[in-house]
């Protein structure tokens, strides 16, 4: 007998808003749909109506903990648009803050990989020396999480030789603390029951399926934005692009313990080797960009993150696209959430197995209306989104 | 008359339902502590000094919150089990010697009656998730039930070799065969890791916390249980744990068995009975604390390929030993 059990809108593994409606059969799954469009935030259109200063915070907002990531991404396409180049010193500051982000995104995820296999003490000690990353991020930008830092034209703040101090005091905390958390994942029996040969994506069906970020590295593909096209400082500080080929939720938590370590090392380097001088352009606080249009690709923590921008010369876009990670990874994980063959997906896997990409939905909403018996599509504009929930609001008050 | 008032009194107050009622709660409060100590956490903090009246905070919230009872639910059997959960538990702990070598209620052979309401424990548990029709209850019913299947057998086999060794199914006798030496310290030490892992299975901990599962299928069996019923559930659970810790010091520590003033032997064997009940309780907060959750296809394969046959070997040496 298969019955439905519907996982999400809500749920407390998942706190953010998604439906995934899951066809079982006692503790094996069979199918799964789902359904992601419970977030539509009208981010896009917003940009169309904020100048391009403003676009900055609203990039930063479309998602909390890559934030770093987004308004890389924005600020490039923007300097790109201007046909500015920042200075040095201000591409390897974009840098330790992106990494450190990276550190931070990839030990929050570790943290709640544990929490989905029922590990609340390695739960418990990941959150806690996260802390030193936030600490750190609070040094150097001002904020824990949202940190405002970059801008176009560079970045808003130095740093100074005692915050490189303290910088590198942590990193020596965190990088013993990632390698206790790696012996932890490699050596103990119930997480290694857990995890391996769970979720299994393999590497066609990765690229099939257009997997992104450590997704895909843990199906044994080198594929990595900072490799393959070099942004900021990255074609000039070393680190290897790491990959497993077992294609699971192991795997998978393998390539981001081992991410952590490479960022460690990149920020070393780059305050080893932290050219001096200006550290931002200043610039006109409305700009206005000629028309054209420019594309610009960052490796966010969860994977490849795709901005695009056109420009009518006007003090703000013509148009905005975000294409986000955890978008380009749904498709890959219905294929993970399905048994098929000997491949057996079981109700206590689903959690993980979701979890193994880094769900991040509040990027992901999109919406569209369609209208089957009219076969008729159509868009909503901004304002008629806010008029909605307005009206939404007042009546559910 | 005057013998059924004092049997009356050692029903009620001690070591009857109003001691084990405290005792329970000041477990919950040990075992959340502790555990949230090991995790690198606070813990219990506000409720009394050093949170020690959390656990009595929450029953009476509990008690104080709407009380509601699914459409689809078989009402009965939903209002029926909570209180049955939490009736037979407390039965139980009026079986274990605390403040002697003798519990409230003993007769010959009142092990097999004590291991069998045991498994009805498990049993109402699966009755608590059928009658809430809920879909998360119903597969952490049948969770439950698988569970049973892989660990009742060891847990039974562990209590077997003990009473093999002790030559007596009467927890009296086992008691007083340990007065020279705990059955811990001989060859059912075997006996004694097979129990807390199993009891850990019994208490639907982690990593045994299967039917349960609460990133998996929500809360199990106890999803649609609120207000008063989960109270019940709540309190069930910590006699529950009391009973299984109180189990295992009896059979394998010795019970309330030590070095005794004469005159002050009921003081003593009641503080002897409750630490080697909290030395037991935190072996299992410990347990709790290192591992992952397993599936339960997974707890099945661990019980049936390693445990039964370790709880067999250990019945063998007992055997031979004895």
């Amino acid at each position: 007998m298969s019955f439905y059990i519907p996982i999400g809108p809500q749920h407390h593994v998942h706190p953010e808003p998604l439906l995934m409606k899951f066809k079982v059969e006692g503790e094996q799954v069979i199918d799964v749909e789902i359904n992601v469009s419970y977030t539509h935030r009208g981010i896009e259109k917003g940009f169309e109506y904020r100048d391009y200063m403003k676009g900055i915070f609203l990039a930063e907002r479309i998602c909390g903990i890559c934030n770093a990531a987004h308004t890389l991404c924005y600020t490039q396409n923007i300097e790109q648009l201007l046909g500015k180049e920042i200075p040095p010193r201000a591409k390897y500051l974009r840098l330790i803050v992106e990494e450190l982000s990276r550190i931070h995104s990839h030990l929050l995820w570790l943290g709640l990989a544990a929490h989905q296999i029922g590990f609340e003490t390695l739960f418990m000690y990941v959150w806690r020396d996260r802390e030193k990353v936030l600490d750190l991020l609070e040094t150097i930008t001002g904020n824990r999480v949202v940190t405002a830092y970059n801008t176009i034209g560079g970045v808003r703040r130095d740093i100074t030789p005692e915050i490189e101090q303290k910088i590198r005091k942590s990193l020596d905390y965190l990088e013993e603390r990632t390698k206790y958390f790696k012996k932890v994942v490699m050596e103990e029996p119930t997480v290694l029951v857990r995890t391996q040969n769970v979720g299994i994506l393999k590497p066609r069906e990765a690229i099939e399926l257009f997997a992104v970020g450590p997704v895909l590295r843990a199906s044994g593909i080198k594929h990595d934005i900072r490799a393959d096209d070099p942004y900021i400082a990255h074609d000039e500080v070393p680190f290897n692009v790491v990959t497993y080929d077992t294609c699971d939720v192991y795997a998978r938590i393998l390539v981001r313990v081992d991410e952590i370590l490479e960022c460690i090392n990149m920020v070393r380097y780059s305050l080893d080797h932290l050219p001096s001088g200006e550290y931002r352009i200043r610039m006109p606080v409305i700009v206005r960009p000629p028309p054209g249009e420019s594309v610009s690709r960052v490796e966010a923590p969860r994977g490849e993150l795709l901005h695009y921008v056109r420009s009518d010369g006007s003090d703000k876009p013509y148009r905005y696209k975000v294409r986000t990670p955890t978008l380009a990874n749904i498709p890959s994980t219905a294929r993970m959430l399905t048994s098929r063959g000997d491949y057996i997906v079981y109700i206590a896997d689903i959690p993980i197995i979701f979890g193994s990409i880094d769900p991040c939905l509040c990027c992901t909403g999109r919406v569209m209306f369609i209208d089957i018996e009219k076969s008729k599509s159509w868009v909503w504009t901004y304002n008629e989104l806010v008029r909605y929930s307005l009206k939404r609001f007042e009546r559910h008050d | 008359m005057i013998e059924a008032l004092y049997k009356i009194i050692e029903m009620i107050l001690f070591p009857g339902f109003a001691f084990i009622g405290v005792l329970s709660l000041l477990y919950e409060w040990i075992d959340r502590k502790f555990y949230a100590r090991l995790q690198n956490r606070i813990g219990p903090l506000y409720a009394g000094p050093h949170g020690i009246l959390q656990p009595l905070a929450d029953f009476i919230k509990l008690l104080s919150k709407e009380d509601i009872i699914p459409e689809g639910a078989d009402k009965f059997l939903f209002t029926l089990t909570p209180i049955l959960f939490f009736a037979i538990n407390l039965l139980l702990t009026l079986f274990l010697p605390i403040c002697g070598t003798t519990g409230v209620i003993s007769f010959t052979g009142d092990l097999i009656f004590f291991v069998a309401l045991l498994t009805i424990i498990s049993i109402l548990v699966y009755t608590a998730g059928m009658a809430s029709t809920n879909r998360f209850a119903t597969i952490g019913a049948e969770r439950a039930v698988l569970q049973l299947i892989g660990y009742e057998i060891p847990f039974m086999l562990s209590i077997v070799s003990v009473a093999i060794s002790s030559r007596s199914l009467t927890i009296k006798n086992i008691v007083e065969s340990q007065s020279s030496i705990w059955h811990i310290l001989g060859p059912n030490f075997l006996a004694f890791i097979i129990f807390a892992i199993t009891a850990q299975a019994e208490l639907e901990r982690i990593p045994f916390d299967i039917p349960e599962a609460e990133q998996e299928i929500v809360a199990g069996w106890l999803v649609e249980y609120s207000g008063k019923k989960l109270a019940l559930f709540r309190l069930g659970k910590d006699v529950e744990t009391l009973l299984l810790c109180g189990l295992g010091a009896t059979l394998f520590l010795g019970g309330p068995l030590g070095p005794v003033v004469p005159g002050l032997e009921i003081v003593f064997y009641t503080l002897y009975f409750i630490i080697k009940s909290i030395i037991v309780l935190l072996v299992l907060t410990t347990l709790r604390a290192l591992f992952a959750r397993l599936r339960v296809d997974q707890m099945l394969v661990l019980s049936w390929k390693y445990l039964i046959p370790l709880s067999l070997i250990s019945v063998l040496i007992v055997r031979v030993v004895f």
